[in-house]
């Protein structure tokens, strides 16, 4: 077989050599199979296609973000009442300390759009977005350490080893893309407050390895793997392709296992994917407005805002489920140096994100989530300054916000009590939120299972409910 | 006996016992004995240094440490927790630990975990030694009598084949329990030997060979694949023992989810170089938070929890990682280097030799066609003195036989590169 060129390639799948077709040619359904997603899901008409969820990592403060307390003031410096505390659990970085001062927000909070929605003077850009944003002041997590934290947001449970949000997904509904995979996790990092990640946060758990969050990176290797090794150029790996291809084949008419055809499917995937996954790296192709709509940031490779586009850019070609994790909203010593950094690095982006994703007729289809694994607490932890002041963890009551398919837009949902530290109505726990993410694209939580160890799975466990008033 | 780290750390470290590190004590004798003789011959600086260090090292492991469990002397009182929450014991009444009572085996068992491990071991118990048959013939065959491995009870599959469950449960008993032993009657047995070929009648019918029509066909695990390519390289160390090793990590996997701030030993990968490159996968050191990528590309799970069966999945990831992984590309070069010089002097000859190596059969007449045209192929890319040459031959750090032409090497490098990531090469028929 004479070698082929890139294009030639393309050419050549364009005419009945891609994937798919190639394993219908082969009398196997397998690939199709597994890409499918479960029959019967979705199991009623989804409103949201797929998915961007921009995760917080740390516990970003939900005081001097979304939920002004100015009640606090009142309280500077003094202990917190104990009608507040009511004796709960709190960690053991702070448990020691002889005082719990109240620590008032030293950032100033305005109401924003038609809606009057309140951002602190931090999120100046996510402030313009006031009207797209149902706020949710009531979140209330189980943990109250951040890897059982993060943990149990992205995988339903804080013991490790159950699959992860995106994996779920990935297994009822299948892939939306032919050339990329299903689910794509993305880090990046903060200056101030750093903790560590996992990859079981995007880990597949019990479900197929396949439905796991494939990372992308900000290095030259944008997926492990992905380079072709020193010294063998594209043209060669084509033809060793070819080679394979021609060999599995007679390997597959000698014993006709199905799996055969899959491989062949699989390495010719790989191959596209060589060059699907640069192409979408490489942004320069967008034009200056979007860049700077993303900010200064946005041409660096592995920040947050970089990232936010090329969250973009994987819905815009049918991926799922992007999820990404900002390291550095663990601000136990000097919140309010810390959480200006971290505002610069998130804010403009996430909500550039959000006009972006709306100028494309995007936003409709696609549901993002912004938010970490617990909030802070009220009191001070360490030193207090007006301007310096840390706050521990506080799973009790924390903001998140959401956007897009099928959130009802320009709405603040729950409330909590003047210290922002037990929640006064409405309370939304993390396994609502899963069962509300998942019906928004049209999945029933309760009947998205998997069983494993003698019983059903799933990402809700026995709780959970699907919260309406958050939705459109 | 003593034990250690009970009374440290509230509690929280591993209660253990000192055990004799025979290995460890071992290799301090060779090691000295080594650096007696490099200091009697006065030269080799650096190696002494080396060899002290590792001496100092020994020195300190000449003791390993078990991990112990026993009961208190006066046992703490078990309340029922409310819902399942600890923070909410229900006061009232305290139990006694006991094992259920279908777990109890009468007079000679406390009830404790020694009661189980007995009820566990007792010769009229037949679950254990059918647990352990059926998961030696889920490794062989892929799928156990029983496919819920994991779950003998109400909840799990009935066995396909509830005599021969119960006939190899009773010869394990029999045969001493003696896995060896029970490898060899499966994998000799005519079940396993029979071809793995799907006849359409009988896959339309059985697909997924419940009944044994036909032999086993499944993917080699991320660890077999790995040690098989080091294996027909001639790379891979048979060196038992020691301590977990780094091999090749495509670089800052670690560093993106970790602390990052260097105060931990943990944050950073640092690859180890010469042999332990080349130790079989066992003794690749795993971070659970971070899984050796590999591993996980091919089904090896994030060992958070307890898999005792896997999903075997097919994905462009794996395609990724055999052809591109240094790992797989270096144990093509050596594979090509053994072509050249232990497989003859023709095309044919060479391919032979390696397609034998890697699938336990000679290729047929097209199969080694296919290749013999494909080195032709290669052979005109790669000139001796070509930037691409050069840049194949370099991949991974051990050294070439350079007395070998390199664009005869590097052309049949890429021919060793597409056996390895065969379809069969990887599959165990």
């Amino acid at each position: 077989m004479p070698d082929l060129g890139r294009r030639q390639f393309l050419l050549k799948s364009a005419t009945g050599m891609g994937a798919a077709a190639l394993a219908s040619m082969l009398g196997t359904s397998s690939f199709a199979a597994s890409d499918g997603g479960l029959s019967g899901v979705p199991h009623f008409a989804p409103k949201a296609k797929r998915v961007i969820f921009l995760f917080q990592s740390g516990g970003p403060s939900q005081m001097d973000l979304f939920d002004p307390k100015p009640q606090m003031e009142a309280y500077f410096d003094k202990d917190i009442p104990d009608s507040v505390r009511m004796g709960q659990r709190i960690t053991t970085m702070t448990s020691g300390q002889k005082r719990f001062p109240i620590a008032p927000s030293m950032f100033k909070f305005q109401q924003y759009g038609q809606s009057g929605q309140w951002f602190s003077e931090l999120l100046p850009h996510t402030a313009t977005i006031a009207d797209k944003l149902c706020v949710v002041k009531s979140m209330v997590t189980q943990a109250i350490n951040h890897d059982p934290g993060m943990t149990f947001f992205q995988t339903g449970s804080q013991i490790s080893g159950r699959p992860s949000i995106g994996s779920w997904v990935s297994y009822g509904l299948g892939k939306g893309n032919m050339d990329l995979p299903s689910f794509v996790a993305m880090t990046s990092r903060g200056k101030g407050g750093v903790q560590p990640l996992a990859d079981r946060l995007w880990g597949s758990g019990f479900l197929p390895t396949t439905h796991q969050g494939v990372k992308f990176r900000g290095s030259s290797d944008p997926v492990l793997y992905l380079n072709d090794p020193p010294g063998i150029s594209r043209a060669t790996k084509r033809t060793m392709l070819d080679d394979l291809d021609t060999l599995n084949r007679k390997r597959l008419d000698a014993v006709g296992d199905p799996e055969i055809a899959t491989r062949i499917a699989q390495y010719e995937l790989a191959f596209r994917m060589q060059a699907s996954v640069p192409e979408l790296m490489n942004i320069s192709g967008e034009p200056q407005h979007i860049l700077d709509l993303y900010g200064p940031d946005v041409t660096k490779p592995g920040t947050y805002a970089s990232q936010c586009l090329l969250a973009r850019r994987l819905v815009e070609r049918g991926v799922r489920f992007v999820q990404l994790f900002h390291i550095g909203w663990d601000q136990h010593a000097n919140l309010p140096a810390d959480i200006g950094g971290q505002c610069r690095d998130t804010d403009q982006p996430s909500a550039s994100l959000i006009k972006d994703l709306e100028a494309r007729g995007l936003l409709d289809e696609t549901l993002v989530v912004w938010g970490g694994e617990f909030g802070r607490t009220t009191y001070c932890q360490g030193d207090f300054k007006p301007d310096k002041y840390g706050r521990d963890h506080h799973p009790r009551c924390f903001s998140i916000w959401m956007a897009g398919g099928g959130i009802k837009p320009g709405i603040s949902y729950g409330g909590t009590d003047d210290f922002s530290y037990n929640i006064t109505e409405n309370p939304v726990e993390v396994h609502d939120l899963h069962a509300t993410m998942l019906h928004l694209l049209g999945i029933d939580h309760k009947r998205l299972t998997f069983r494993v160890q003698g019983r059903d799975f799933r990402l809700t466990d026995v709780h959970g409910r699907a919260v309406q008033a958050l939705m459109a | 006996m003593p034990e250690k780290g009970i009374d440290g750390r509230k509690g929280a470290a591993k209660p253990f016992v000192e055990v004799p590190n025979e290995r460890a004590v071992a290799e301090l004798g060779e090691r000295k004995a080594q650096l007696a003789e490099l200091e009697k011959a006065g030269d080799a600086k650096e190696q002494i240094e080396k060899l002290k260090r590792e001496i100092k090292w020994l020195g300190r492991h000449q003791k390993g440490m078990a991990m112990v469990m026993q009961e208190l002397p006066d046992r703490r009182p078990t309340y029922l927790l409310k819902r399942g929450d600890y923070q909410h014991p229900d006061k009232s009444v305290a139990i006694p630990p006991d094992l259920p009572g279908v777990f109890k085996t009468g007079k000679e068992a406390p009830s404790d975990r020694l009661g189980l491990a007995r009820w566990i071991a007792r010769a009229e118990n037949p679950l254990t030694a059918r647990v352990t048959v059926n998961r030696l013939w889920q490794h062989h065959f892929g799928t156990g009598i029983v496919r819920t491995a994991e779950d003998f009870g109400t909840r799990g599959d009935p066995p396909s084949h509830p005599e021969l469950l119960d006939w190899l449960a009773t010869e394990f008993v029999r045969l001493g329990w003696d896995l060896k032993a029970m490898h060899r009657l499966i994998v000799t047995s005519a079940t396993f030997r029979q071809a793995s070929r799907f006849e359409t009648n009988v896959a339309s019918k059985d697909p997924m060979n419940r009944l044994l029509a036909r032999g086993p066909r499944m993917r080699l695990s991320g660890a077999a694949i790995r040690d098989q390519a080091l294996l027909v390289a001639g790379l891979l160390s048979e060196r038992q023992g020691g301590q977990a090793v780094k091999p090749y990590q495509p670089a800052g996997l670690w560093e993106e989810l970790s602390f990052g701030n260097g105060k931990t030993t943990i944050d950073f990968y640092e690859q180890d170089h010469g042999e332990n490159l080349y130790r079989r996968t066992f003794y690749t050191f795993w971070k659970r938070t971070v899984a050796p990528p590999q591993l996980a590309i091919f089904d090896g799970g994030g060992r958070e929890a307890c898999r005792v069966r896997g999903d075997t999945t097919n994905t462009p990831m794996q395609a990724l990682n055999l052809q591109n992984d240094v790992t797989f590309v270096e144990a093509a070069r050596h594979l090509a280097q053994r072509m050249m010089r232990e497989g003859g002097t023709t095309d044919a000859d060479r391919i032979s030799f390696a397609w034998r190596l890697v699938m336990g059969r000679m290729p047929g007449r097209e199969e080694s066609e296919v290749l013999v045209h494909a080195a032709g192929r290669h052979r005109e890319k790669y000139a001796d003195a070509n930037e691409e040459t050069i840049k194949l031959l370099g991949n991974g750090e051990s050294s070439r036989d350079d007395s070998l032409p390199p664009h005869e090497h590097a052309a049949l490098t890429v021919v060793a590169l597409t056996i390895l990531n065969l379809d069969e090469a990887i599959t165990l028929e």
